[in-house]
């Protein structure tokens, strides 16, 4: 088994031992598992997935929405810092996808670089948080 | 009675303001209470990121990152914390006079200082005092901030460091130490240094950097200072509640001595008024006995 902990800005996210943590990075998605070489990586947004159990099937494993963030792996141990990190249990996929079309909108109208990078940030956040959505819904259905 | 007329008003709107202290007291310890349990939830992550930084210090590459050279300092910039709203105790006053002392010192050094406020307290001293160069003011920053409000000041910070605009960046902020304890700090934000060698054998020195070390420290660094910042700001706001609701809170209690002592004041008086009222009466009754 290897720790798991995932620490936002609002607080401990998640803190137990898992064996499998499957990490969205710049350079692709990596899988952490239980002996990983120490390592430090940039997490880009996406979905982090768990594994709780090596019996656990694919559709019992548990998803985050990130935005970005650190991975630091030491000790058996695998901590990522995020600012900010959504359950799948937490997100509504209705306001999601309402959040989507407004930042699209954002982006149509943007007038300068920067708005228009803002826009393109939330787009990328709730493209994450309906794509984490979508796997619930797989979950629950299968 | 024309006297007492007047402090039964007096009485009236001292109660009046008691009502108003009293809400805002609620309001403020209530506010207290979210803002320094947001604030407390952001300690692990910070301790976690503090310490990332610190071990990646040790390695000898991060002392080339553009954000972690340390230069002579001749232009400082001052990223100042305050509050939008007034009537928070010695809060603003705080900050403000740190913020003074720090210029006399800079000035006297030959250093030229830069300010960005965040609330509109600081804002507004920052515009009235000619010397100092205001560089922006953010004044939008909601009870609850999230990471997306505090990234403008920081990439504003970020950017005019490495273009070499500014030498140094400090956070004045409110560090939250108890309810009753809150106490203007400076924070050294860039260059990113830190002095803990306690970590040394905890070190990196068999980590593995993906994509690349460059990338990643560039991501690590910019994150765990957005970090910082943002763990100023809401040590601050937990702070400002806390002081609002300790001034409100004696503002309360000095409403209701001076009710009292009004209500004192008035009974006095009444009864003069009636006591006279008594005598004329019975010199009155006596006179036409008589």
């Amino acid at each position: 088994m290897i720790k798991f902990q995932l620490v936002s800005l609002g607080g401990v996210k998640f803190d137990e031992d898992v064996y499998e943590v499957i990490l969205p990075t710049l350079d692709g998605q990596i899988g952490v598992m239980p002996g990983h070489m120490p390592l430090i990586s940039a997490a880009t947004h996406g979905a982090i997935s768990v594994r709780r159990k090596s019996t656990d099937r694919d559709d019992m494993m548990e998803y985050f929405a990130i935005s970005g963030g650190v991975i630091e792996v030491a000790n058996n141990t695998l901590r990522v810092l995020v600012d900010e990190a959504d359950h799948a249990e937490e997100i509504n996929e209705a306001e999601a996808q309402k959040a989507m079309e407004r930042a699209q909108q954002m982006k149509r109208e943007a007038k300068d670089q920067v708005s228009l990078e803002h826009a393109q940030t939330l787009i990328d956040r709730s493209t994450v948080r309906l794509q984490v959505a979508g796997l619930k819904r797989r979950r629950t259905r299968g | 009675m024309a006297n007492t007329i007047t402090l039964k008003r007096r009485i009236g709107s001292v109660k009046n303001t008691r009502q108003i202290t009293k809400a805002m007291e609620l309001v403020a310890a209530s506010k207290m209470r979210k803002a320094q349990e947001y604030a407390l939830a952001g300690r692990t992550y910070r301790e976690f990121a503090y310490s990332l930084l610190t071990r990646l210090s040790a390695i000898t590459e991060v002392g080339e990152h553009p954000l972690f050279v340390i230069r002579p300092v001749k232009k400082r910039m001052y990223i100042v914390i305050t509050s939008n709203g007034t009537l928070a105790g010695a809060y603003n006053a705080n900050i403000i006079r740190m913020l003074t002392r720090a210029f006399i010192a800079d000035d006297k050094a030959g250093i030229k200082g830069h300010v960005i406020a965040v609330g509109k307290q600081g804002a507004k001293f920052a515009r009235r005092v000619p010397q100092i160069d205001l560089l922006a003011a953010y004044t939008e920053i909601p009870d609850h901030p999230t990471a997306n409000d505090i990234r403008p000041i920081l990439n504003t910070a970020i950017e005019m460091y490495r273009d070499k605009t500014v030498d140094d960046v400090q956070v004045l902020y409110t560090q939250f130490k108890s309810n009753l304890v809150q106490e203007a700090t400076a924070l050294s934000l860039l260059p990113a240094r830190f002095d803990s060698t306690d970590e040394a054998e905890n070190s990196l020195n068999n980590t593995t950097f993906e994509p690349s070390i460059e990338v990643v420290l560039d991501n690590v660094t910019e994150r765990l200072l957005e970090v910082q910042v943002w763990q100023a700001l809401l040590e601050s706001l937990a702070s400002e509640h806390s002081m609002r609701m300790v001034a409100m809170k004696n503002a309360t209690d000095n409403a209701g001595d001076l009710i009292d002592d009004l209500t004192l004041a008035f009974n006095t008086a009444r009864q003069a008024a009636i006591t006279q009222e008594l005598a004329e009466i019975t010199g009155g009754a006596e006179a036409i006995q008589q």
